[in-house]
């Protein structure tokens, strides 16, 4: 202990926890702060723990993809081990799926960078006009599972659609090039967009404006200075393209509705249909599965190996930020041109499609005074509407709450093993997160199916097939990856002195949490909260495989209704969920504003 | 652009405004062609800005900046940086994180089209530097030093005819600050480029300077050579931020030429004047640390005509060592007196702490000033 010739001495032994010097492999002396060696019980319980809940969401998944290459060993087939599924899966209809999900994968991450790193350099650059709105327009972008814009877009354009029955014309280019590829592409296109601009923003925040300024200087014209921008950007543009890739191939919500629709097979919706059809195929499923895996796996590795070797370290705390340059004239039109036409074409128009739908009786009333109420007066009427979105609201509040605080724990141990650059558990559980990230949630609610319908499963006593704790369970499984990754940059920037300090100067464990770490990270705590929450209520692939008979989640009742020819029902209910995230979002965000002290909203997040 | 020679600079009226706040007031300054200019201030005083004019990154919203015979800024008329034949080393240095030092080095010869061999006129530039053999690397594999020389080549190989320096040792620490200090004296010099370097250091400044600009709020408030701006500080900022081992009060006796003489510490004081003082006005004594020298112990009487001849003057104050610092070169003394403190005061020997002693203030180093309490 050091300070010991302060005036007021801090007695030893209300100090829990010990300054350790350690020396890495560098040669440089370290501090860390250790727990006292007398834990190991309690490491074992944790690591117990941590490999119980591994065992219990990951290892269905294994179990399901290993049935692809040993139908046998799980009492599917006749082989211990053959490549017979795999080879089916590239073959015939399924491999036309495979090869419609890669190839529209690739033309939604192309779009969607472009697009995202237009409005990433826009935002970052200059002074766009109702900046504030169209911010507001990405989260709402990003909150919109695919299912409901692919809605929004089908109810418009179809034969019996909104535009039909409004202008009384069937508008057959337009609904030729919705119901079809393009439309797919361009549904996961504008879907991701928010994911590379999310991307691509971090890299243009950190740049400031000095790099292009020394190129000027230097004598770069307009396009030289363009690329060298471009080039800098280069990490940012490949993990959004890997980003948006692994986001369109895993995506379900298009393939179920949309594509179905349009006879536009791709992955997700072979996999699901192999293993939910009777008798269901599960080596089949597994195969598509794995495939799938391959195609995400091989987007990360081509991202590892474009930014590998080079060090893109931007020295950051010395670069002058950079001041946004106001827009006048030609370019101020153009820029706002461009916005109202992509928020349009990726917003407005589903979300005019989707609620003009609710609005207009079924089967198409013909003409526009036709619009009613009548639906949303169902919708609290009519408890086979209510009771899903009841129940997805259950269901979401539990699931952001754990996968939330879950999270948090793993973001920490994440943050201090990238700090620490300790290997082990941290690079481990990194590497877990990083392929459960990876894995589509259309394979991991297969994998469950799979797994607990097992018949040795059931006689070990496990009996959560067909339960709402199984979705419960999937819905986490699904959520804990973003979620921890979410917390992971704001827990990365806390100083390990904060914490220490306050323990230093007499506060337990739990107070020197609650009183350094809490306050810092409420904002992003609870923006990640009400993140996992909207996105865990639309939740539709996890839902539509795990849900028990009787109890059907928000998403799966809207598909069932739409399927059915309740379009007024379906987007209904649909409208009144969405209506009903914005206002726990907004009462959120006004609660946390009147609540929580002025010093914790300092370091609130967008 | 071949010219290896410099070209004037000729800034008149600029101002430049942000919003409300007024960055620049009415900067006008001249520099010669191949000159040294520093622009000197505290964060805040414009002179960052001022440099990004003369860049073109900033445009001016009133004035006039010319550069050998060119206009370059007026009105409308808006150069663009790569128009303009320029060097410039940034405060972060700003080398491209994607590029090699070789091609960060290359890249203004390639924008020139400057022909001959870019790599070997890189390579020579990198050289120069004492940088050779670095040239694959990237820039985030260097320490902060090498990143400095890989800006400086940068800013040399293609031999602008007005080199810009912003702050570019302010992220150094202290040894690596005075050795590239020299190499950035030297090169630029033998580039034969006019150089215009701005820093918030005054030894920095006063060791590089041809010229000196002190810039205060916008204003510059001084363009002198640096010997002048120290004898000569336009106003008391310039004073103050060049350095100073007390700032006293005290009332004017009388004026004799360019000197006043004061009452103040407890004693009579000959200061250079500002100008503007008549007798009996309360005024400023600003003292230079070279100004000041412990002559003996308080407790023993002073000697008659000790510190300044002049029959009233004395120029000897009495005081109480309160703080010793070891320099190297001796030791420097913090002195309490009778109205305040003097920092700074030189001994080649050690003065105990709460030894009393007598402090003479050579009057060449003294400068009465009004008293307007409301600077810095």
């Amino acid at each position: 202990m050091t300070a010991t010739d302060h005036s007021a001495p801090v007695p030893v032994r209300t100090v829990p926890s010990t300054v350790e010097s350690t020396v890495d492999g560098t040669g440089r002396r370290r501090f860390s702060w250790r727990r006292p060696a007398a834990t190991s019980l309690t490491r074992l319980a944790w690591s117990l723990a941590v490999l119980a809940v591994v065992l219990v969401m990951l290892a269905p998944v294994l179990g399901f993809l290993l049935v692809a290459i040993s139908p046998r060993a799980f009492g599917q087939g006749d082989a211990w081990f053959t490549l017979a599924p795999l080879a089916s899966a590239l073959s015939g209809s399924t491999l036309q799926a495979l090869l419609n999900t890669a190839i529209t994968g690739v033309c939604a991450a192309v779009i969607a960078t472009a697009i995202g790193t237009a409005l990433a350099l826009l935002f970052g650059r200059t002074q766009v006009p109702l900046a504030g709105f169209w911010r507001l327009a990405l989260w709402a972008l990003l909150l919109a599972p695919s299912y409901l814009e692919a809605l929004g877009w089908t109810r418009l354009a179809e034969r019996d659609g909104v535009l039909a029955a409004l202008s009384g014309t069937d508008i057959t280019w337009l609904r030729q090039l919705v119901m079809g590829p393009a439309g797919v592409v361009w549904v996961l296109a504008s879907r991701g967009v928010p994911f590379a601009f999310l991307a691509v923003s971090g890299v243009v925040r950190g740049l400031g404006r000095d790099y292009e300024d020394a190129a000027r200087v230097h004598g770069a014209g307009r396009w030289s200075r363009l690329r060298i921008t471009i080039g800098m950007l280069a990490p940012g543009l490949w993990s959004a393209l890997a980003i948006v890739f692994a986001e369109a191939i895993s995506d379900y919500g298009v393939g179920a509705t949309l594509a179905a629709g349009a006879n536009f097979p791709i992955a997700t919706y072979a996999l699901a249909g192999a293993v939910t059809n009777f008798p269901a195929d599960y080596p089949g499923a597994a195969a598509i599965g794995w495939l799938l895996m391959v195609l995400v796996l091989f987007a990360l590795l081509a991202q590892r190996m474009a930014t590998r070797g080079r060090s893109y370290a931007v020295l950051s705390g010395r670069s002058r930020p950079c001041r946004p340059v106001p827009l006048r004239g030609g370019r101020r039109v153009l820029a706002l041109g461009a916005l109202c036409v992509f928020f349009l074409l990726a917003l407005g128009v589903p979300a005019f499609g989707t609620v003009s739908a609710s609005l207009l009786g079924n089967f198409g009333s013909a003409d526009a005074s036709s619009f009613t109420l009548q639906a949303y007066q169902q919708v609290f009427e009519r408890s086979d509407l209510l009771g899903p979105v009841l129940l997805s609201l259950r269901l979401a509040l539990i699931t952001a709450t754990i996968a939330v605080a879950a999270g948090a724990l793993i973001a920490r141990v994440l943050a201090r093993g990238a700090r620490a650059r300790r290997g082990g558990a941290a690079s481990l559980l990194d590497l877990l997160m990083l392929g459960a990230v990876a894995l589509p949630a259309i394979v991991l609610g297969a994998g469950y199916i799979f797994t607990y319908n097992l018949p040795a499963v059931t006689a070990l006593g496990i009996q959560l097939y067909g339960t709402l704790t199984l979705l419960v369970i999937g819905l986490l499984a699904g959520a804990l990856p973003q979620a921890s990754r979410l917390l992971m940059g704001s827990f990365a920037q806390v100083q390990d002195s904060l914490p220490a300090a306050a323990r230093v100067h007499g506060a337990g464990a739990a107070r020197a949490w609650g009183t350094t770490i809490l306050p810092l990270l409420s904002g992003s705590l609870l923006w990640a909260w009400l993140l996992t929450f909207a996105d865990r209520l639309l939740e539709l692939p996890l839902a539509s495989m795990l849900y028990p008979p009787g109890q059907e989640p928000l998403a799966v009742a809207v598909t069932t209704l739409i399927a059915g020819y309740d379009f007024a029902g379906g987007t209904a209910v649909l409208v009144v969920a969405c209506l009903g995230i914005l206002a726990v979002i907004g009462a959120a965000l006004v609660l946390f504003r009147l609540l929580a002290p002025a010093g914790w909203r300092r370091w609130e997040q967008r | 652009m071949n010219g290896s020679s410099g070209v004037a600079v000729k800034v008149s009226g600029v101002v430049k405004r942000f919003g409300t706040h007024t960055a620049l007031d009415t900067v006008s300054l001249t520099a010669e062609a191949g000159e040294f200019l520093v622009l000197l201030g505290p964060s805040g005083s414009g002179k960052s800005t001022l440099l990004r004019v003369l860049a073109g990154i900033e445009r001016a919203d009133e004035g006039r900046v010319m550069l050998g015979d060119t206009l370059v800024a007026e009105g409308n008329l808006h150069v663009p940086p790569e128009k303009r034949g320029l060097g410039m080393v940034f405060q972060d240095y700003a080398l491209w994180p994607h590029l090699t030092v070789a091609d960060n080095v290359a890249y203004p010869l390639r924008r020139k089209r400057s022909g001959g061999d870019v790599a070997e006129k890189a390579g020579g530039a990198l050289e120069k530097v004492g940088l050779s053999g670095y040239g694959k690397r990237y820039p985030g594999e260097l320490s902060g030093g090498e990143q400095q020389r890989v800006a400086l080549a940068r800013a040399l190989v293609g031999r602008p005819s007005l080199l810009l320096f912003d702050e570019p040792l302010s992220n150094l620490d202290a040894d690596l600050r005075e050795r590239l200090r020299v190499e950035i004296s030297t090169l630029a010099r033998e580039s034969g480029a006019t150089v215009v370097y701005i820093t918030h250091d005054q030894s920095e400044a006063f060791a590089l300077a041809d010229m000196i600009g002190v810039l205060e709020r916008g204003r510059l408030v001084q363009f002198d050579r640096p010997e002048t701006v120290y004898l000569s500080p336009a106003d008391p900022f310039v004073a103050r931020f060049t350095g100073l081992a007390a700032d006293l009060p005290g009332v004017v006796v009388r004026l004799d030429g360019e000197f006043a003489v004061l009452d103040g510490c407890g004693r009579r004081v000959r200061a250079r004047s500002m100008g503007g003082l008549a007798a009996g006005d309360a005024a400023r004594l600003l003292v230079r640390p070279a100004a000041t020298r412990i002559v003996r112990g308080g407790d023993e009487p002073a000697e008659p005509g000790d510190g300044v001849v002049d029959g009233v003057v004395d120029g000897v104050v009495p005081g109480t060592i309160v703080d010793v610092a070891y320099r190297g070169r001796g030791y420097d003394h913090v002195v309490t007196i009778s109205d305040g403190v003097l920092t700074g005061v030189f001994d080649e020997r050690a003065w105990p702490r709460g030894s009393a002693v007598r402090v003479v203030l050579d009057p060449q180093g003294c400068i009465a000033t009004g008293d307007v309490t409301n600077v810095m």
